[in-house]
């Protein structure tokens, strides 16, 4: 099956076999691992990506799915060598440890970010609730998002 | 040097095995530990960049490279900086002593008259002569001296955010071991049976040949997996194998008993008098890795390269080799970027099953276990049941003390291992760290229902979540203050400052009681490390817990990076109140039938207590101990205490959820 997927601003043609998820095609087709698996069933957070801006499980988007709407990636966030305010302020605060859970949450902050520009603690909270974290730096990314809100 | 230090009669170790400068003036520095997100290669480079005068950017750390590092055991016990660190630092300061008598031939200036500055040594006329130029051709060698006079900082050292891998984690570019592309790499899983060690009696696997991508299905020895072009097909295939177990025939496992400890008479005192006792139960709990168990194994005929997440690299290495008929220097390993695995790693799990099917499709293959396979067929955290029982004397002193403590395997041997072994992972903090007249503490190691293996801190947590409610247990029955009643069987003045900090800073004792909002307080020390918490908790009508905040105060000796010893007592108190509150594995038919996350919940943003004051009570001139583990071990105790406080719910047995503290509370 031939697929046309716009992922980072560039547009890619693959050929998958049919039920192939997102995640699969971005990281095995596309070569961006920076997405990660966690769980197979979008409960844990780890592989989520923009689909058209909205923060999304990619584990549970088949990719035939996604038609013409826009992709974008970890791998596509800094622009011309600046990281996005999101990513500096993950930098800054030391917001990880084992930083396996950090790309899809690094997404849905900057989702949240887009729509809502000064988001409040809780709306906050609720924007990174469906993302898990073993390592337990909670903490450390509700400030750094905040800190980031007021880029 | 005292003889508890974990470097004690090691063998002396080799510049060489430890440092390189290579001709661009990078410094390679070198070791066995791993890193999964405890910030060690961090702590490592800076340690490497002080004491050699380098910038940090100009260190690399090569972690694990089994071809590369001397041996190590394991990455575990929050030994990394005390042991690794220490022999990196005696390296790198005996090098600078080495640049610096090169230097001192080259420049013909007595080394007093020399100084070392940003990778060169410079001398007091203004002449210069780089690292990289002293050693080209010429690499820097020589025995260690134990504990050469280094350049250690006598104050705190810089204590801003940095790790080492944020970019690449924060880009995109970190490459973790399911990342890792090989060329021609196929994807593979094997079939666990239901019951760990079964043996294949039989197999149609017709279907499974016939899911398109389906490159071979391996049959070998006892075991059968599914090699593919895709993951999904590997998946699909594996689910149409039509397979028949014969469950392995196993030794039973006998119990272990062993005394930790025996005071002459403690049987007179306990006896006829009037004492406190409890009982207390931890479940079986899962490490619960966001990131599954992966292994690419790339094997040829005469040898064979293994990218792996694990805590032992040459453990890996070793059972490859052995599974291979291959001697160990064949084997390859390398240790990628890690999902944190909090012990889970130890386990060779996913390596072997690599090693297996490339093995028999001569192509590299990578296996990543499911979320379902992690869940059901990973080693989980032991049991503990113990019980403990004191007396107290007419003051309120405890006079005597006797714990007795039932658990599994926590190491990776099995209960099989050797009682040394067992005392030091099975019994860890079983003895508290209080002065009693008399004691006794007893350790009884059994086998478990399910696997389990080496979890965060050991038992270490699950010890001192009896121990320290049982303490609070005794404060109340004798109507004394639980931090006033610690401090008076404690000696240590390190151990007594933790407590009155966390005392002083929570305002313990000084706050208005709230209804339905209590404290709690518990302390340890663990490998070396104090630690003491306060845990302030509210409790809802319904029994829910919520943990509200968190003092802790820890002395880890001298503190390499701050901030990154922070992110481990937070990270780990997070962890901790989440295995208190909500997690329990259930088990069924001595299997394990939790399976995904909804089975499973853990602590989320919305659970995750909102302040953490991590507190540094740090004796400077100590030499660093762990970080990575201890910020677990008290919060159970003192999330417990703190219940208690809040509405009288004494709950001994975990998790500490809405239920419990309702049982409890009637």
């Amino acid at each position: 099956m031939r697929v046309r997927l716009t992922v980072n601003r560039q547009i890619h043609q693959i050929d998958v076999p049919p039920g192939v998820t997102l995640l699969s095609a971005l990281r095995d087709d596309l070569g961006l691992t920076g997405t990660r698996f966690g769980c197979g069933h979008g409960v844990c957070g780890a592989c989520v990506v923009l689909v058209d801006g909205i923060a999304v499980p990619s584990c549970k988007v088949g990719v035939e799915e996604v038609g013409s709407k826009e992709i974008v990636t970890i791998e596509g966030l800094a622009r011309h060598g600046t990281l996005h305010a999101v990513q500096r302020a993950f930098l800054d605060e030391d917001a990880m440890q084992c930083g396996y859970c950090t790309s899809g949450m690094v997404m849905s902050a900057v989702a949240l970010l887009s729509r809502v520009p000064h988001p409040t603690d809780d709306q906050i909270r609720d924007a990174l609730t469906p993302h898990l974290c073993r390592c337990g730096v909670y903490g450390r990314v509700l400030r750094a998002v905040k800190k980031a809100a007021l880029r | 040097m005292s003889a508890r230090s974990p470097w004690a009669g090691r063998p002396r170790e080799r510049v060489e095995q430890r440092l390189v400068i290579e001709r661009d003036g990078t410094v390679i520095a070198r070791s066995g530990k791993v890193e999964y997100g405890q910030g060690i290669r961090t702590g490592f480079a800076r340690i490497v960049a002080e004491e050699l005068d380098v910038p940090i950017e100009r260190v690399r750390v090569e972690l694990g490279e089994t071809d590369g590092v001397p041996w190590d055991m394991g990455t575990f016990g929050s030994l990394s900086i005390a042991t690794d660190g220490q022999s990196l630092r005696s390296a790198a300061a005996c090098a600078r002593r080495l640049l610096l008598d090169r230097a001192s031939q080259q420049l013909g200036r007595p080394t007093t008259q020399l100084q070392t500055r940003d990778g060169r040594v410079v001398a007091s006329d203004g002449r210069a002569v780089t690292y990289a130029e002293l050693t080209t051709g010429e690499p820097l060698v020589g025995e260690v001296p134990e504990r050469p006079a280094g350049r250690r900082t006598t104050g705190p050292s810089n204590d801003a955010p940095f790790r080492l891998e944020a970019l690449d984690i924060l880009t995109g570019r970190a490459r973790y071991v399911a990342d890792v592309r090989l060329p021609g790499m196929l994807r593979g899983h094997l079939l666990h049976p239901p019951v760990p060690g079964s043996r294949l009696v039989k197999m149609n696997d017709a279907t499974a040949r016939a899911v398109p991508g389906v490159v071979a299905i391996v049959r070998d020895g006892g075991t059968v997996g599914v090699v593919a072009e895709r993951d999904e097909q590997a998946l699909a295939a594996l689910d149409t194998l039509n397979v028949e177990w014969a469950p392995a025939p196993t030794a039973p496992v006998l119990p272990v008993d062993i005394v930790l400890r025996h005071d002459e008479g403690i049987d007179a005192i306990f006896a006829g008098t009037s004492q406190v006792a409890a009982q207390y139960h931890v479940p079986h709990i899962s490490h619960a890795s966001i990131g599954p168990s992966a292994a690419v194994a790339d094997v040829r005929d005469k040898d064979a390269d293994i990218y792996v997440s694990t805590h032992r690299p040459f453990a890996v290495r070793d059972e490859v080799a052995q599974l291979l008929g291959l001697s160990p220097d064949r084997v390859h390993v390398h240790p990628q970027m890690m999902s944190g695995t909090y012990g889970r790693g130890n386990m060779t799990d996913a390596p072997l099953d690599a090693a297996r099917l490339s093995r028999a499709v001569k192509r590299p293959v990578l296996v990543q276990w499911t979320r379902e396979e992690e869940f059901r067929l990973s080693p989980h955290r032991p049991l503990l049941d113990a019980e403990v029982r004191a007396v107290l004397d007419e003051t309120g002193a405890i006079a005597a003390w006797r714990y007795d403590t039932t658990t599994n395997s926590h190491a990776y041997g099995g209960s099989a291992a050797p009682p040394g072994m067992l005392e030091m992972t099975c019994g860890r903090n079983a003895e508290p760290p209080y002065q009693f007249a008399k004691a006794e503490v007893a350790l009884h190691v059994v086998s478990a229902a399910i696997r389990t293996g080496p979890f965060r801190s050991l038992a270490g947590a699950p010890n001192v979540f009896a121990l320290e409610s049982f303490m609070d247990e005794l404060a109340d029955a004798s109507a004394q203050d639980p931090i006033a009643f610690r401090l008076r069987h404690i000696d240590d003045v390190r151990l007594r400052r933790v407590l009155e900090t966390v005392r002083d800073k929570s305002g313990w004792g000084q706050r208005p009681h709230e209804a339905n909002r209590g404290f709690g307080v518990a302390c340890a020390i663990y490998n070396r490390t104090y630690v003491a918490e306060v845990a302030e908790v509210s409790v809802a009508a319904t029994g829910q817990v919520r943990l509200e905040r968190v003092w802790c105060a820890v002395d880890a000796g001298h503190l390499v990076h701050p901030d990154g010893a922070r992110n481990q007592i937070e990270g780990a108190i997070q962890q901790a109140a989440s295995w208190t509150l909500l997690e329990e594995l259930r088990i069924q038919d001595g299997q394990v039938a939790t399976a995904t996350w909804p089975d499973y919940p853990i602590a989320t943003f919305q659970d995750a207590s909102r302040e953490i004051a991590v507190l540094f009570t740090t004796e400077e001139s100590a030499d660093s101990t762990g970080i990575g583990e201890v910020g677990s071990v008290p919060t159970a105790a003192a999330l417990a205490n703190a219940v208690f406080d809040a509405c009288g719910a004494r709950v001994r047995r975990l998790p500490l959820t809405a239920a419990a503290v309702t049982a409890a509370r009637s």
